[in-house]
């Protein structure tokens, strides 16, 4: 693995629905290596108080432009730095982290399910667009969930791929009215493989459906990793192997049968 | 030539700046980032003599200036780190310092003739205290446990001892004294403080383990503090100090309290460079204040009115 530490030039920051912003910057080096899964460990808190770096998932990485993006949910010392970057201000980042990373389907055919919640849209919209760029276009649904409809990310985006939106909210202002496990219900098929990021509750139910049905199902999960390198074994989860691995070397990306959730 | 080397007990160290067990694995992750052969020693993390799981998570939280970790003591075990771990270390031009931690006497006995008979580490460092023990077996509240495990280990082994205290003891010079009595090379301070942190939101802990150990910058006073005292009653004896150390200045700020090295530790986490910028720093500092021989600073602070 090859971590870089990077000085990088923000070039875009702005926000994108309610405490939500994108962040972009010019890391080619890191816009080479980086692939979806993988992630960057920031360090931009302007509170003396806050030292830590705090890992987000990279959203875009262009190798032609060498730009980086990532979006991030404003809501602690980190996320408040990082919005408080204007282009031109430098971005201090770790990465690409994470051994293990979204692994396509190689089925040939396969319906690519991708289902996000949250900040866990992003490195699945990044995933979407690595799998549109093969030669045969394959079949991608995003089912993307949302308490309400101004709080769903990346909608605009995802209709310019050309990949299959299915929204779904809590209160039923877009979408189907519900979470995401109900639109997932009804996709679920033996050529169906499903991507998952969101918060714990939805990935462990849709996790839970996914091995009912027999389907293969990839979770990138979250802890709280103060290194992100895999030096302070801070990050780990329990597997059912009876192990506990590192989720920012051994993941962030797991198989949903291997995980023993909380 | 500045002059940067410095001794624990048989143990030359290039120079004072080494890494704190737990925060630098096994130096694998760390081999692809920076450069081991510049460091003058590298700890790796606490060894058992069965593979351990550690506490349940969360089992890190974020606090002042800091961090509370409840890691538990998870790794591989000693077959584990012999088998695997020191072949690799063994590849650099570092010298490797185990940690070894136990429930009893006997389990450290046992670590340390392993790690002896397999040419596994150029000096140990004993970690006497395991606050997750339920029968109560802590070595670095009593003095006479103390003695007794280092006396054993010193009858146990050729290799450098060194002997990580606890903080979190009313006063530190009794064990420290216990474990000089007995022989160890060195005293390592401090480990981490005990505490523990609440979420008012969710009215919940915000560890599994309730409670943890806290490192960084938030505890570099205390270690300072700890540091100067060990050195001012027992002025032979080498100390590696760590506590928050983040920058060469604060290297300096150790060795002036009475260090002879200092380890770097949570400051990894945010800079995995970190202990290489220690060193540069230190050297920088000499350099400004004109200090050819790193050992004129052990000790030498002064008082304000001195
Ligand atoms: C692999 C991985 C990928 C990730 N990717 C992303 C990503 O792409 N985008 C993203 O945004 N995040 C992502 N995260 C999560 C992100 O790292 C954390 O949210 C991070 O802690 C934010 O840092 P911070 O310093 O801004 O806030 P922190 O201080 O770390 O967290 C906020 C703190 O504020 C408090 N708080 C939170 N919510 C509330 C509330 N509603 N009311 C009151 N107090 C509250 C809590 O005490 C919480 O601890 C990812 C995490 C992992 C592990
Ligand atoms: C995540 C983490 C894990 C640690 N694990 C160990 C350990 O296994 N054995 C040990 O003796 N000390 C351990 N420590 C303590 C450090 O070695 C060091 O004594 C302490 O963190 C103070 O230094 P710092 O402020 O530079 O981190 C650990 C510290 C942290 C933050």
């Amino acid at each position: 693995m090859s971590v870089l530490h990077i000085d990088a030039q923000v070039v875009d920051n702005r926000e994108v629905i309610k405490d939500h912003r994108v962040i972009t910057c010019l890391a080619p080096d890191l816009a080479e290596l980086a692939r979806p899964g993988h992630f960057v460990n920031v360090l931009a808190s302007e509170a003396a108080s806050s030292i830590l770096r705090k890992p987000f998932s990279i959203y875009h990485a262009d190798p032609h432009t060498g730009l980086v993006a990532m979006l991030y949910q404003v809501k602690g010392p980190t996320t408040v730095g990082m919005a408080h970057k204007r282009a031109g201000d430098r971005i201090d980042l770790v990465g690409p982290l994470g051994g293990n990373v979204f692994e396509p389907d190689p089925r040939p055919g396969v319906h690519h399910v991708m289902v996000g919640g949250g900040y866990g849209v992003p490195p699945l919209v990044f995933l979407s667009k690595v799998l549109g760029q093969a030669a045969q276009t394959p079949q991608i649904t995003f089912i993307v969930g949302a308490r309400s409809k101004d709080r769903l990310l990346c909608q605009d985006e995802l209709a310019e791929m050309g990949v299959n939106v299915r929204p779904s909210t809590e209160d039923g202002s877009h979408g189907v009215k519900g979470r995401v496990t109900d639109v997932l219900s009804e996709i679920l098929a033996d050529d169906v493989a499903v991507y998952c990021c969101g918060p714990d509750a939805m990935m462990r139910a849709v996790g839970a459906m996914c091995i009912a049905s027999g389907v293969d199902c990839q979770v990138s999960l979250e802890a709280p990793m103060p290194c992100g390198i895999g030096v302070c074994m801070g990050c780990v989860v329990d597997t059912t192997d009876g192990i506990r691995v590192r989720a920012c070397c051994e993941g962030p990306v797991f198989d949903a049968r291997k995980v023993v959730w909380k | 030539m500045t002059h940067l080397s410095v001794k624990i007990g048989t143990l030359d160290l290039r120079n004072p700046v080494m890494t704190a067990s737990g925060t630098f694995g096994f130096g694998v992750e760390m081999a692809s980032i920076i450069d081991l052969n510049r460091l003058g020693a590298v700890v790796v993390k606490s060894t058992s003599r069965e593979m351990r799981l550690g506490n349940p998570t969360p089992r890190i939280t974020e606090t002042p200036s800091g961090l509370l970790n409840a890691i538990g003591l998870q790794n591989g075990g000693i077959d584990n780190y012999i088998s695997e771990k020191a072949p690799f270390l063994r590849h650099f031009n570092v010298p490797i310092i185990v940690n070894l931690v136990g429930y009893s006497v006997d389990d450290y006995v046992y670590l340390a003739q392993r790690i002896t008979a397999a040419g596994a580490a150029d000096a140990l460092e004993i970690n006497i205290s395991c606050p997750n023990v339920k029968h109560g077996c802590d070595f670095s509240v009593d003095p006479l446990l103390t003695f007794e495990l280092i006396d054993a280990l010193r009858k146990a082994t050729p290799l450098p001892l060194i002997t990580k205290l606890s903080p979190n003891v009313t006063s530190i010079l009794p064990i420290a004294r216990a474990a000089i009595e007995a022989g160890t090379d060195g005293l390592a301070l401090i480990n981490t403080l005990l505490g523990t942190a609440i979420d008012a939101r969710k009215r919940r802990f915000k560890l599994a383990n309730v409670t943890g150990g806290l490192s960084g910058p938030a505890i570099k006073p205390v270690a300072l503090r700890m540091v100067w005292q060990a050195h001012q009653a027992f002025p032979d004896i080498p100390i590696v100090g760590m506590g928050g150390i983040t920058n060469g200045i604060d290297a300096v700020e150790f060795l002036l309290a009475g260090a002879t090295a200092v380890a770097v530790g949570t400051a990894t986490f945010v800079n995995p460079a970190a202990s290489l910028g220690v060193l540069d720093g230190l050297e920088a500092y000499m350099d400004e204040y004109g200090i050819d021989d790193v050992r004129e600073l052990i000790g030498a602070v002064k008082a304000i009115d001195d």
